[in-house]
């Protein structure tokens, strides 16, 4: 056992050592997380602000002018022309001016006034999906509120009996950052963790400094752990600036218990460094291994983490994927966490399942690294 | 009890055979040369007794103990040092030493004091806070040599130690591994400096993976290259090797260097009666070298 601990402390020391030494580690570890929270936090939003949207009253009633003016009010968009015919739509449409347009028909304010079914048409550029989808939503709301209106006053004072009140809890503005942020986090530490891990057992096949240190009576497991720790502790010190950044710039709360998030995050480097050093085990390339590394870290946990995309969403095969990939169950960790205020006793599935993940790849990996050339 | 005992050992790669059933014992305290070309098998052997590579068959024992059986007890009483360059160029030289120290479970305070001891025997000692990769060719070898001795291993093997080394470093490396012997260390050392071989005091010639003499520097001569060498040099004198090769008492003719070296039968023949043979106006009698014994038996 004391000899364990000897070989353990000599080679985290010796690694330590080495990250500190190469500048490229440094800027990368330090450098990456802040250029990735910049971008996906100010790109990667799922809100929908100001979309160009023309309209087209052909009814001119004070009816479809408060429509019209309704629209406007919201944040989702923003009327930058007002056309006469819907013939003058499709060429602004192509021409990428507006990413949408409001046509109110002729006689909108008689049938509205009649208490008959009143119809407007909603004309949008569908190649952004996902602006589509959204501003979709928000036109819809906007005739429903005044439809929720209309009825009012026709009943005269009397409320609706059914009308759904929604409240968003946890993020009540419903911001893109503070859900994203949890997200990125893993991919931050997934995406460096896993580079940086698959570099260094390459590296020193090619170097030739492996013989060497298989030359020594070094058990393998001190050689997986010894290169294991320093980069655990590199990756907590990116969490902790991933959620300062997160919290001074787009006021990302921690509502629940930090600690639980040290011990989510040590169990998710665990896994993913483990991840790297297989990889880089086995290819002994530092080329192949920080290709193969960048897809095996970045695909999964962009997309079968549920950061972008809910995982009950995808089909059978892929839910069943997600399960093993662990940024999945840190991102479920983190939201619960920080926006959700929860501890120990709800998160604890999660991180099980972080730690019978990163036993099997510690586990796998300690075996297969064979301290013989051939 | 030898240092090392290897019977009928071999590998093979593929359809290549590395190393073609070698047998020999190294006796200890002793320094073994195994003496080859490049690919003739020598690191092959080297890294099979160091338990870095599996025999495909055969049998070795180091320092007792059976390499396939228990590799990590050999590697616990050896120090081994690779052929190419391997230690950590971005480390100072203690933080290396420290970290070989470590990794061979050394515990800290008896490793300071280890590495005072080494670097002192290297005469590195100024050098400790030294980056290593700052450190020139041969100063760095000498560092990888104090790094292999941290663990008092009983048995040192050397994978060409002074390869692209300049000369003067050589000398002093190879001084350093006859005091290493003088104090009790077992040296096994592979080379293709055919002039490092003469200070060993048995040595192994591998060619094509298989183990075709073994002797003292002097028994190998005595055995492969008898009789007398006269040395020619001239501008000419190539173009009379078969002339000499034909010559009544010469045993055998060598393009050597610049020159030609010629063996032949003191009884048969002289020197005088040689240089006329082959019209070379002056020669030179030399003793036989290493590398003689290694054309001869090469050449076969």
């Amino acid at each position: 056992m004391r000899r364990f601990l000897i070989r353990l402390a000599a080679l985290s020391e010796k690694e330590t050592l080495h990250m500190l030494r190469d500048p490229q580690v440094v800027y990368l570890a330090l450098g990456l997380p802040l250029v990735l929270v910049l971008l996906f936090g100010y790109a990667v939003s799922f809100d929908v602000e100001d979309v160009e949207i023309a309209v087209v009253d052909r009814d001119h009633s004070a009816e479809s002018r408060g429509f019209i003016q309704r629209l406007d009010e919201s944040d989702a968009f923003d009327i930058v022309v007002a056309l006469e015919t819907e013939a003058e739509v499709e060429p602004l449409l192509r021409r990428d001016e507006v990413k949408a347009a409001l046509v109110i028909p002729r006689g909108f304010a008689k049938s509205l006034l009649r208490g008959e079914e009143t119809r407007l048409q909603l004309m949008m550029d569908g190649a952004d999906g996902a602006t589509a989808r959204i501003a979709l939503a928000y036109a819809a709301a906007i005739g429903q509120a005044e439809t929720e209106d209309r009825m009012a006053d026709a009943i005269g004072g009397i409320e609706p009996p059914v009308q759904a009140r929604v409240r968003t809890w946890f993020n009540p503005r419903m911001e893109s950052a503070q859900f994203v942020v949890p997200g990125l986090v893993a991919v931050i530490l997934a995406v460096l963790a896993v580079l940086l891990s698959a570099l260094t057992v390459a590296r020193e096949w090619e170097r030739g400094s492996m013989e060497q240190l298989f030359a020594t009576p070094v058990d393998r497991l001190s050689v997986v752990l010894g290169k294991m720790l320093p980069y655990v502790a590199l990756g907590l010190l990116q969490f902790v600036l991933v959620l300062t950044l997160g919290a001074w710039l787009f006021d990302v709360p921690v509502r629940g218990n930090f600690v639980v998030l040290v011990v989510a995050v040590t169990l998710f480097l665990v896994c993913v460094l483990g991840q790297g050093l297989f990889i880089s085990m086995v290819t002994k390339s530092q080329q192949v291994a920080t290709q193969i590394g960048a897809v095996s870290a970045i695909l999964p946990s962009l997309i079968l983490s549920g950061f972008l995309f809910p995982i009950e969403n995808m089909p059978p095969l892929l839910q069943m994927i997600a399960r093993v990939v662990p940024a999945r169950y840190l991102i479920v960790t983190m939201r619960a966490v920080l926006l959700q205020g929860r501890g120990f006793e709800q998160v604890w599935p999660s991180l099980l399942s972080l730690v019978a993940i990163g036993a099997v790849i510690v586990g796998v990996t300690t075996m297969k690294f064979e301290r013989r050339l051939d | 009890m030898n240092a090392i005992e290897v019977q009928e050992l071999s590998r093979t790669f593929g359809d290549f055979t590395a190393v073609d059933r070698v047998s020999f014992e190294v006796k200890r305290q002793e320094i073994f040369g195994y003496l080859g070309a490049n690919g003739a098998g020598k690191s092959t052997t080297i890294r099979m007794l160091c338990g870095l590579l599996m025999p495909t068959s055969g049998v070795a024992r180091v320092a007792g103990v059976d390499v396939v059986a228990d590799p990590e007890s050999v590697k616990r009483s050896i120090g081994y040092m690779s052929q190419r360059f391997s230690l950590y160029m971005d480390l100072r030289v203690r933080e290396n030493l420290e970290f070989f120290g470590g990794a061979y479970g050394v515990p800290p305070r008896r490793l300071a004091e280890r590495i005072e001891v080494c670097l002192e025997r290297v005469g590195l000692a100024d050098e400790a806070e030294t980056k290593t990769g700052a450190l020139p060719g041969g100063t760095r070898q000498r560092v990888a040599l104090a790094s292999a001795l941290l663990h008092e291993p009983k048995i040192l093997f050397l994978d060409e130690p002074t390869a692209g080394v300049d000369p003067e470093s050589r000398r002093r490396f190879w001084r350093l591994i006859r005091d290493l012997s003088a104090t009790g260390t077992t040296i096994f050392v592979t080379t293709h400096y055919m002039d490092e071989a003469e200070y060993c005091d048995r040595i192994g010639l591998m060619v094509d993976g298989e183990l075709v003499a073994l002797d003292t520097p002097a028994g190998l001569k005595a055995t492969h290259v008898p009789g007398a060498l006269v040395r020619f040099d001239g501008p000419n004198v190539r173009k009379s090797l078969p002339a000499w090769a034909r010559a009544e008492g010469v045993l055998e003719a060598q393009p050597f260097g610049a020159g030609v070296h010629v063996r032949y039968d003191p009884n048969a023949t002289t020197p005088e009666r040689l240089a006329d043979v082959g019209g070379a106006s002056a020669y030179k009698s030399v003793a036989p070298t290493l590398e003689d014994v290694f054309l001869a038996v090469a050449g076969r």
